[in-house]
């Protein structure tokens, strides 16, 4: 589904991303770990289509087409979704608005009817169901005084309405306490499907307790250097990044 | 290896320009005076228009006023004076009678509403809004006149009103802004043309929107239309006032005066959604609108204006109210969208006379292209008015960075058991929520849309229901590509 | 004969030397002092104050060593005027303090300008590159007259690259008779330069002030202008401040406390004319008895200015129904990618607070007190000189007093 080729990117004068090969398939799970400033946040920026990074060199194709001349709103119409480590706020817009508008944009991309009110509703209650959100929150502002753990659990909430191909969830566990990161593993687990993928940003171990990832890779110095199996995250959890980027080095 | 993305100048031009939908003319004959302004035209006018001797004098009298008076200069704001004497200032469509029913209407202007998308049809009739239609200077049709003469509210046109309600329009006329209050205010009372008059009896909740629809079709003529509308005790009516005008080279005046009086326990809400012709995207052309809007509201009374304004080439307009009554409400909420080269110098007055008096201002400015949108408010709290409350928030968007955008608030307190509160803050669409709205598949044309919605949410939200519709889509075509 | 009589006729007995002194008294002359009329004048007359007989630029009598001393605050380092004669200026290595000959002296309305044509007097002082001065500056205009008198001062700071100075400055009227003083002070901060500048304004009911105080700021420059206002039947301060450079900062606050019939107007204006800079404002105004007060402050933006944070803030409590204040806080904005606000707020005391104090034992007057003083605190803090701070905290303290036990 998702190759990247020798992937180089850097903001300004500073690179970031040295050579980036990854290969994912439908159906699994990718978890992505490495010490801070290793690269791992840009590199989901860099698939999603931010701005603020320039690509140097590589590529990145989706099903086979070249992902990089897309822009970022037609790369989400095309399966990606990202699940921001800062959410940011929209002040005005509700939930339920904000969602409406994103499934328009999709429909018409794909030259369906706009959804009606009705369907809408329903869908966003099963969803509501699946990831245990209590209703109320669909007519509160787009991440407007939400809690950290509330504004992870509107990203998942946005991802089973939006239902992508390919889930980037970048540091979804920062900032959440034991009860926070179960729900949200929980919804995760819940939207996974053998046609879907999913690529996990994390620096800790510990949210690859409950969603169990398929392949392992470490990111040092905007390079994988090592890859693995779960059992490669507990190695981590136990010796630190320390062994590898010694080795890497 | 990107493909070639739009700059962010191109995306701005293209998001910020936009075709003014309404820019045609009615075919239909006029019956026009010749242009200038002086005691014969004022004598013309009055006569035109069968009016009693009481009428043409309060007329000549505002006009000598109007005469020793100078225009006034201090607003933030370039434009060439209007020449007045350039100006005719009384164009009717020639239509036989009054009507009664929209059925009546001359097909020619039932096309022209139609065109204007304005639902004075059918729609309108089973929704229940009740319409006067003012084309040119002229009041062509009022729906629903007879139910609402049932309970005895009163809905016509101001000239039917000095005909045969002499008596309500002689007391309160003018009470609420003299002839002498400023130059326009003068203006109008010498040659105001007509306009919509309202009253609703005591203890009387009007059952239906009422709504009034300006529209300047003749090329060279001034609109100076009149608004009465007196609530009186423990009443209450929402009005809704929409205007538009064709586009055209050269300046048109629109100068305006709205009345509004609110008498113990009576409400009064006040929309207006406004897309004048805002002139080319050189600046050339469009109107020039000064309107007096102003309210007075005696005791346990509400005031509320609500306006959204996208068009106009300068605007210089401050409803405001006078909070005279103990526990008087007096509440202002406003859009202002400017682009190209508009400029709007706009805001509100509240004057804090009354005890416990309150009020709320919601000012939120979209500034865009080369364009200039400055809030004035002023907020009084004279030394009687104890206890009395002021909250404002006067908000300014800004995008791209060739628009301005100014407020100047004046605050003025004069006893020390009233609480003012005032803020004022400027932001841009931040990019982080364009890509975050973009990465959920939003295009960025969209996302600002959507983004500018939330913005203006609380003024919005003020909005009689068909309005806020109207508004918003108001507020996307100001701001969106033209559409493709 | 009033204040512009005298002034004509000073003119006449002291003629301009030079053309650029000539054509700012005939500026002066033609815009005449400002009326209500005037924008930046809406609320503050100057009628009365100038329909007084006033001498002009007197020399005065006698000031003595102990009435120096009873005046000042006695920082160690000082710059004393007496009767308009520089008597006193400090010994700092890197400061050099002279007598202030303006050769070509800036205006831009009808007091500046004559200030300009007629100051005889004023302070020049230059810190020298990469000099930081550890001892604060006190700066004193002292006046003793046997009559009304118009003095003019006009002055100019000027740090150079990379230095620093903390200064405090006080005006005082030693008696009975009035004295009306307009001053213009231009202060220019190079690249890196930093300023504190504390003006402490317990002015006597005999003191005038018309202050107008100019900060230009080259990149990377802070400069901080706190102004205590605790009295005076006409004060007006004109403070502005041009960013020329990146990086700059540039703060104003205020405390205000006025009862009787004593008049304060604040005036502010911040021009950032160049991005990634910052403005910070503050100003606090307590007023009672029949005391008047007027804020305005203007943040300008120019285009292409962007990444400005300009943040401006004016609390106010009013004691008296007498009382009254005028503020306009205005924004001219012309760059998009900018955070400003400003901020109003006139009301009273957090009536639940005043409440809670008293369930903890504290008397009503007491509570005022206390509620009062930390309304203004947040303002008073911003002065960095701990020996100004405790005046001003002293001096602030003890109007309060008075005020508040007036109007129990």
């Amino acid at each position: 589904m998702l190759k990247i080729e020798n992937l180089k990117a850097g903001v300004e004068q500073t690179k970031i991303l040295n050579g980036i090969n990854l290969t994912v398939n439908p159906g699994e799970v990718h978890a992505i770990m490495g010490p801070n400033g290793s690269g791992k946040s840009t590199l989901s920026s860099v698939i999603a289509g931010s701005e603020d990074y320039q690509i140097i060199s590589g590529s990145v194709s989706f099903y086979g087409d070249d992902l990089l001349n897309l822009d970022p709103d037609e790369r989400a119409h095309k399966g990606i979704f990202l699940s921001f480590q800062y959410p940011v706020e929209i002040p005005g817009i509700s939930v339920s608005n904000f969602i409406k508008a994103a499934i328009t944009e999709k429909r018409k991309k794909i030259g369906l009817k706009p959804i009606s009110a009705k369907e809408l509703l329903s869908q966003m209650r099963e969803k509501m169901e699946l990831l245990n959100i209590k209703t109320g929150y669909l007519s509160r502002n787009m991440n407007e005084g939400f809690s950290g753990g509330e504004k992870k659990r509107n990203e998942i909430f946005q991802m089973a309405m939006l239902e992508p191909k390919l889930a980037i969830l970048d540091e979804t566990d920062s900032g959440l306490d034991i009860d926070a990161l179960k729900t949200v593993a929980n919804g995760v687990n819940k939207l996974k499907n053998k046609e879907n993928a999913t690529i996990i940003i994390t620096h800790y171990q510990r949210l690859l307790d409950y969603i169990i990832p398929d392949f392992v890779h470490v990111l040092h110095d905007g390079e994988i250097v090592k890859s693995g199996g779960k059992e490669l995250a507990k190695e981590l959890e136990l010796k630190g990044y320390d062994w590898i980027t010694k080795d890497a080095n | 290896m990107k493909k070639e993305e739009l700059s962010e100048e191109e995306l701005l031009d293209q998001v910020t320009s936009s075709e003014y939908k309404y820019g045609f003319t009615t075919n239909i004959e006029t019956d026009k005076i010749p242009k200038g302004i002086n005691e014969e035209t004022i004598r013309l006018i009055s006569s035109k228009k069968e009016e009693p001797k009481w009428m043409l004098d309060y007329r000549l009298n505002a006009f000598n006023i109007w005469q020793k008076m100078e225009e006034p200069d201090w607003a933030n704001i370039n434009y060439p004076k209007p020449n007045y004497q350039d100006i005719i200032y009384y164009a009717a469509p020639k239509q036989k009678q009054k009507l009664n029913s929209l059925d009546d209407l001359d097909p020619e202007l039932k096309k022209t509403f139609d065109k204007l998308g304005i639902s004075i049809n059918e729609q309108k009739r089973l929704s229940g809004v009740a319409v006067d239609i003012v084309m040119d200077s002229v009041s062509v049709a009022t729906s629903f006149k007879d139910k609402l003469a049932e309970l005895g509210i009163i809905f016509c046109s101001i000239s039917e009103a000095i005909k045969n309600h002499p008596h309500l329009v002689r007391k309160y006329l003018g009470t609420v802004v003299p002839v002498r209050d400023n130059f326009f205010s003068a203006l109008n009372s010498a040659v105001f043309s007509d306009g919509s008059f309202c009253y609703i009896p005591k203890g009387v909740k009007c059952p239906m929107e009422l709504s009034t629809y300006f529209r300047i079709n003749e090329a060279g003529t001034g609109q100076f239309e009149r608004t009465l509308l007196i609530a009186d005790e423990k009443s209450y009516v929402s009005y809704l006032e929409g205007c538009t005008a064709p586009q055209r080279d050269e300046n048109q005046l629109h100068a305006a005066i709205v009345e509004l009086i609110a008498l113990d326990n009576a409400e009064i809400k006040y929309s207006t959604v406004q897309n004048w012709y805002p002139g080319d995207k050189e600046g050339k052309g469009g109107v020039f609108n000064f309107v007096t809007k102003r309210g007075v509201c005696y005791k346990k009374s509400k005031i509320s204006w609500t306006q959204v304004e996208t068009g106009s080439a300068v605007t210089w307009k401050y409803p405001s109210c006078i909070l005279k009554g103990d526990d008087s409400v007096g509440e202002f909420f406003s859009v202002a969208v400017t682009n190209n080269f508009q400029q709007a110098d706009t805001g509100t007055k509240m004057i804090h006379l009354g005890k416990n008096s309150k009020s709320t201002i919601i000012a939120k400015g979209i500034c865009a292209g080369k364009s200039n949108g400055s809030y004035r408010g002023l907020v009084q709290i004279s030394k009687g008015a104890k206890n009395s409350r002021n909250f404002s928030q006067c908000d300014s968007l800004l995008m791209g960075d060739q628009c301005g955008s100014h407020t100047f608030p004046y605050i003025e307190v004069k006893n020390k058991s009233s609480k003012v509160e005032h803020e004022a803050t400027t932001s841009k669409i931040g990019e982080d929520q364009l890509f975050y709205c973009n990465q959920r598949g939003i295009g960025t044309e969209e996302a600002i849309a959507l983004i500018v919605n939330g913005y203006c949410k609380d003024v919005l939200s003020q909005l009689p229901m068909e309005f806020a519709v109207e508004a918003q889509k108001l507020l996307e075509i100001s701001l969106e590509g033209s559409v493709g | 004969m009033g204040l512009l009589e005298g002034i004509k006729k000073y003119s006449k007995e002291n003629p301009t030397i030079t053309t650029q002194h000539k054509e700012a008294f005939s500026m002066f002359l033609e815009l005449g002092f400002p009326t209500q009329n005037d924008e930046e004048w809406k609320y503050t007359s100057l009628k009365k104050i100038i329909s007084k007989e006033y001498k002009i630029e007197n020399k005065g009598e006698k000031i003595h060593e102990n009435e120096i001393i009873e005046s000042s605050l006695g920082l160690a380092e000082q710059i004393i005027f007496l009767n308009g004669e520089l008597f006193k200026t400090p010994e700092i290595s890197g400061v050099t303090v002279t007598k202030k000959t303006d050769k070509n002296p800036k205006y831009h309305d009808a007091t500046t300008a004559l200030n300009a044509a007629y100051a005889k007097n004023g302070y020049n002082i230059v810190v020298e590159k990469n000099t930081k001065i550890a001892e604060p500056l006190e700066i004193l205009f002292l006046t003793k007259n046997s009559s009304n008198n118009f003095i003019q001062y006009n002055n100019s700071i000027l740090l150079q690259e990379n230095s620093s100075i903390k200064i405090l400055e006080n005006i005082k009227n030693l008696t009975q008779n009035l004295c009306f003083t307009n001053t213009v002070t231009e202060i220019k901060i190079n690249h890196g330069g930093a300023l504190e500048l504390n003006k402490i304004q317990d002015h006597s009911d005999s003191q005038f002030l018309i202050d107008n105080t100019k900060v230009v700021q080259d990149n990377k420059s802070c400069s901080t202008i706190n102004t205590i206002l605790l009295g005076g039947t006409f004060t007006r301060n004109n403070l502005s401040f041009i960013q020329n450079g990146v990086h700059c900062e540039s703060n104003m606050n205020g405390v205000t406390v006025l009862n009787n019939n004593e008049f304060g107007d604040h005036h502010t204006y911040i021009d950032h004319k160049n991005e990634q800079c910052e403005s910070n404002e503050l100003y606090k105004g307590v007023y009672a008895g029949k005391s008047n007060g007027v804020f305005n402050g203007k943040i300008m933006v120019r285009p292409g200015a962007q990444k400005i944070n300009a943040f401006q803030a004016n609390n106010n409590l009013l004691l008296s129904d007498d009382c009254s204040i005028n503020s306009k806080p205005q924004l001219e904005i012309y760059a998009d990618d900018v955070k400003c606000s400003h901020g109003c707020t006139i009301g009273q005391l957090d009536e639940r607070a005043l409440f809670y104090m008293r369930t903890r034992g504290i008397s009503e007057k007491d509570a005022r007190q206390i509620l009062t003083f930390a309304f203004v605190a947040e303002a008073l803090e911003k002065i960095t000189v701990p020996s100004v701070y405790e005046k001003s905290k002293a001096l602030v303290e003890a109007k309060l007093n008075i005020t508040l036990s007036i109007e129990q």
